[in-house]
C-alpha cells in the first residue's frame, strides 16, 4: 500500500494565497493521467502555520501580493525544508522585480536559505518528461503572445543536492490554471512540467 | 694428645666427607632413577625453561600444570611438541575461566567498532584498549559495546585468562537497492540511508513501464549489492532475484506488503496480516512508531525473531535464510515520523532505517595483516583445548617443585664444596 499523493496549496496570512484555484485539479488530472502513482483526487489547503503542513512534503505556494511570513509560518517553513519538504512558489505575476517576488525571495532566504539558479540539466527537467532546455516557457513570455520577458531558469534553495525551494517567476499559476477538460483544446499539455515537479518531489 | 679444637676439626671433616658421598649418591640416584611419573616430566607456571628443555630433549611425555591460560606462543609451541610426536598433557592449578571477545565494525557506513565479550560467571572481567579500562565486569558474563573508536588492540582479562583481538578496520559495504512505487516512503526511505551514508541505488515506478532510476543498477547479486529494500509490491518482477540474492548471502528488508510478492514469501519471517492503524498523536510522542500503521507479521516462521511487536503480535522480524538474512517490516509509512515526529525525528528515522539494513546487509570484513594474527588470541581457553585436547586428570604434586637441572646443579656444587674445605682442612693441619 503506498500512500496517494495528495496535492496541497499553501495558506498563508498575508498576501492572496488562493489565486490559483484551478491549479491543483488541473496537476492532479495530469500525475493521473500520465503516471501510475496512486493520487487523492481532491486537493488540500494546509496553513504554513499549522503542524499539518508535516502530512504534505509537497505544498504548492502562489499569489500576487507582497508575501510576509509569521514567525510560526517562518519557523514551520524552515522545519519543513530540514525535514525533506519541498515547497515550490510560483509568482503568479510573471515580474522581475515585483512586489510578490521580492517579498518572496527575502523570505524564501529568511526562513530557508538563499535561493540559487537551477541549472537547464537539473534532473527535474528529465525525471518524467524531457525538458533539454530548461522549464518551459509560458504563453505569458512568449514574444507575440507575451511580454516577451522569458525567465531562463529557475530558482531553487537546496538542502544538501536535493531541492528544498523551487522558485518560479514564470507564472505557472496563470499557465496551468483552467479546467482539466480544456487540455482536449491543447495541442501540448502545457502542464506536464507540472508532472516533473511532483514527480521529483515524490522521488529526490 | 689431640686437643678439643683438633678432636671438632676432625669431626667436621667426617660431617663434609658424609655430605659429599649422600650428595654423590643423590645425583647417582637421579642419574639411574626412571623419570617422575613413568616417564613424564611435568613443568608448572611459567614454561619458558621447560619448553626449551623438552625442545632439546623431549621426554616420554609432557605435562604442563598452568596458573593461567598460557599465551599464544606458548600453546603453539606444546602444540607443535605435540605435533613432533611427544605427547603433552595439561591441567590447572585452579579453575581457569573461559572468555572469548571479537571487536567487528558494524555494517553500517561510518559505524562504529562493536566488541562482544562473553565470560563465564564468577570471575572479574576487565576491557580495555590501548587507551586504558573501557568497562569492568563484576561478575562476568556477557556485554556487548558500540565503540566510535578503538585504541589499538582490545583486551579483555580476568585472573586466569587474557583474551585479545585487534579490531578489523571496516566491513566491505556494497549499495543498498532501494525498489518500489515513487512515493513518500520510497523518497524518505532514501533520504535517510543516503544521509547514514549509504550508496543508495533505485528503482521508484512511476507509471507502467516508467521507472526513475538513480545508482549503479545491474543484476540483484552479492557483487553488487550488500542489501535490497523491497517497499512495496511494485518488486514483484524482481522477487525471485531477490529471494536467490538472500540465500547467496545477501541481505533484504521486505517492507510493509512486500513480503506477499510470491518468489519472497518463503524467505520472509513471516505472512503480511491485518494493518493495525497507529494511536493518534503518537508520531511525536517518545514512542513514535506506535503512532503509525503497520501490519502484523502472521503468522510467525518458527525460526523467526521478532523485533518489535505491537498488540501481541509482531510488526518488526528477522530470521536467517541460508547465507543470508531477511527482515520483514510491517511499516509502510514511516515517512510520517520523520515528517511529523518530535525533534529528533529525522536523526531517529535515519537511524532505525539504517539499523534495519545494516542487521541483513551482506559486509565481508575485510582480512587482517597477517602481523595482526600474532596478537590475536579471541578465545584463550578454546584455542588450549583446540590445540592440546581437554585438560588432564593427572596428579600435579608429582611434579617436581624446582627445576632438575638446578637441583643437580645444586647437588654438584656442594660434592665440590664439602670436598673441598675437607680436603683444605686436612692439609692445614698438617694430615694427607
Amino acid at each position: 500500500m503506498v500512500s496517494e499523493f495528495v496535492f496541497a496549496t499553501a495558506q498563508y496570512e498575508s498576501g492572496d494565497w488562493d489565486s490559483a484555484p484551478l491549479v491543483p485539479a488541473n496537476l492532479i488530472d495530469s500525475v493521473a493521467r500520465y503516471t501510475g502513482l496512486p493520487v487523492a483526487p481532491a486537493g488540500a489547503i494546509v496553513a504554513l502555520s499549522s503542524d499539518d503542513l508535516f502530512r504534505f512534503p509537497f505544498v504548492f505556494l502562489t499569489g500576487h501580493l507582497p508575501v510576509r511570513f509569521t514567525e510560526a509560518e517562518r519557523a514551520n517553513v524552515r522545519r519543513f525544508a530540514d525535514r525533506g519538504g519541498m515547497l515550490f512558489v510560483d509568482d503568479h505575476n510573471h515580474d522581475i522585480d515585483g512586489a510578490f517576488h521580492k517579498t518572496a525571495v527575502e523570505e524564501i532566504a529568511r526562513a530557508v536559505g538563499p535561493l540559487v539558479q537551477l541549472p537547464n540539466t537539473h534532473p527535474i527537467y528529465s525525471t518524467f518528461f524531457r525538458f533539454p532546455d530548461g522549464p518551459p516557457n509560458t504563453s505569458h513570455e512568449l514574444n507575440g503572445w507575451g511580454d516577451n520577458l522569458v525567465h531562463s531558469h529557475l530558482l531553487a534553495a537546496m538542502r544538501g543536492d536535493r531541492i528544498a525551494v523551487l522558485y518560479s517567476n514564470k507564472d505557472y499559476s496563470s499557465e496551468w490554471g483552467y479546467h482539466p477538460d480544456n487540455k482536449r483544446f491543447l495541442s501540448i499539455d502545457n502542464t506536464k512540467f507540472g508532472v516533473n515537479v511532483i514527480v521529483y518531489a515524490l522521488t529526490r | 694428645m689431640r686437643s678439643r679444637v683438633d678432636g671438632a676439626r676432625r669431626l667436621a671433616e667426617l660431617v663434609l666427607r658424609a655430605t659429599a658421598l649422600a650428595a654423590l649418591a643423590a645425583l647417582l640416584w637421579r642419574a639411574m632413577r626412571p623419570p617422575s611419573a613413568a616417564g613424564a616430566d611435568v613443568a608448572r607456571g611459567d614454561l619458558g625453561t621447560a619448553l626449551a628443555r623438552w625442545t632439546a630433549a623431549p621426554p616420554t611425555e609432557m605435562r604442563a600444570v598452568f596458573d593461567a591460560t598460557p599465551d599464544p606462543l606458548t600453546r603453539d609451541w606444546l602444540r607443535a611438541l605435540a605435533a613432533a610426536g611427544s605427547p603433552v598433557r595439561w591441567s590447572a592449578s585452579r579453575p581457569l575461566g573461559a572468555a572469548a571477545v571479537i571487536a567487528e565494525p558494524s555494517a553500517e557506513p561510518y559505524g562504529a567498532t562493536r566488541v562482544r565479550l562473553a565470560a563465564g560467571r564468577g570471575e572479574p572481567v576487565t576491557i580495555g584498549d590501548g587507551a586504558g579500562v573501557i568497562d569492568t565486569l563484576p561478575n562476568g558474563g556477557g556485554m556487548e559495546l558500540e565503540l566510535a573508536a578503538v585504541s589499538g588492540g582490545v583486551r579483555a582479562a580476568g585472573a586466569t585468562f587474557a583474551a585479545t583481538t585487534i579490531a578489523r578496520d571496516s566491513a566491505l559495504l556494497r549499495p543498498v537497492l532501494v525498489i518500489g512505487a515513487a512515493g513518500w516512503e520510497a523518497k524518505f526511505t532514501i533520504a535517510a540511508l543516503e544521509e547514514r551514508g549509504w550508496r543508495v541505488a533505485a528503482r521508484l515506478r512511476v507509471a507502467p513501464g516508467v521507472e526513475v532510476t538513480q545508482g549503479p543498477l545491474g543484476a540483484i547479486d552479492t557483487a553488487r549489492y550488500s542489501a535490497v529494500v523491497a517497499l512495496d509490491s511494485t518488486a514483484a518482477p524482481l522477487a525471485g532475484a531477490i529471494a536467490r540474492f538472500v540465500r547467496d548471502g545477501g541481505g533484504a528488508v521486505l517492507a510493509g506488503s512486500a513480503a506477499r510478492l510470491g518468489a519472497v514469501a518463503p524467505i520472509a519471517p513471516g505472512g503480511v496480516g491485518r494493518r493495525v492503524p497507529g494511536v493518534a498523536g503518537a508520531v511525536a510522542s517518545a514512542t513514535p512508531r506506535a503512532g503509525l500503521p503497520a501490519f502484523v507479521i502472521t503468522p510467525l516462521a518458527s525460526d523467526a525473531v521478532a523485533l518489535e511487536s505491537r498488540e501481541g503480535a509482531a510488526v518488526v522480524a528477522a530470521r536467517r535464510v541460508a547465507a543470508g538474512r531477511a527482515l520483514q517490516s510491517g511499516y509502510d509509512d514511516t515517512w510520517r515520523w520523520r515528517m511529523a515526529g518530535g525533534d529528533g525525528a529525522v536523526v531517529a528515522h535515519r537511524e532505525w532505517w539504517s539499523q534495519l539494513v545494516a542487521g541483513v546487509a551482506y559486509a565481508p570484513l575485510l582480512a587482517r595483516s597477517s602481523t595482526a594474527h600474532a596478537v590475536v588470541d579471541e578465545a584463550p581457553r578454546a584455542a588450549l583445548v583446540a590445540a592440546l585436547g581437554p585438560p588432564s586428570a593427572f596428579d600435579a604434586r608429582l611434579a617436581p617443585r624446582r627445576d632438575a637441572a638446578r637441583t643437580t646443579r645444586i647437588l654438584f656444587t656442594l660434592v665440590v664444596a664439602s670436598l673441598l674445605l675437607e680436603w683444605s682442612s686436612r692439609r692445614f693441619r698438617g694430615a694427607r
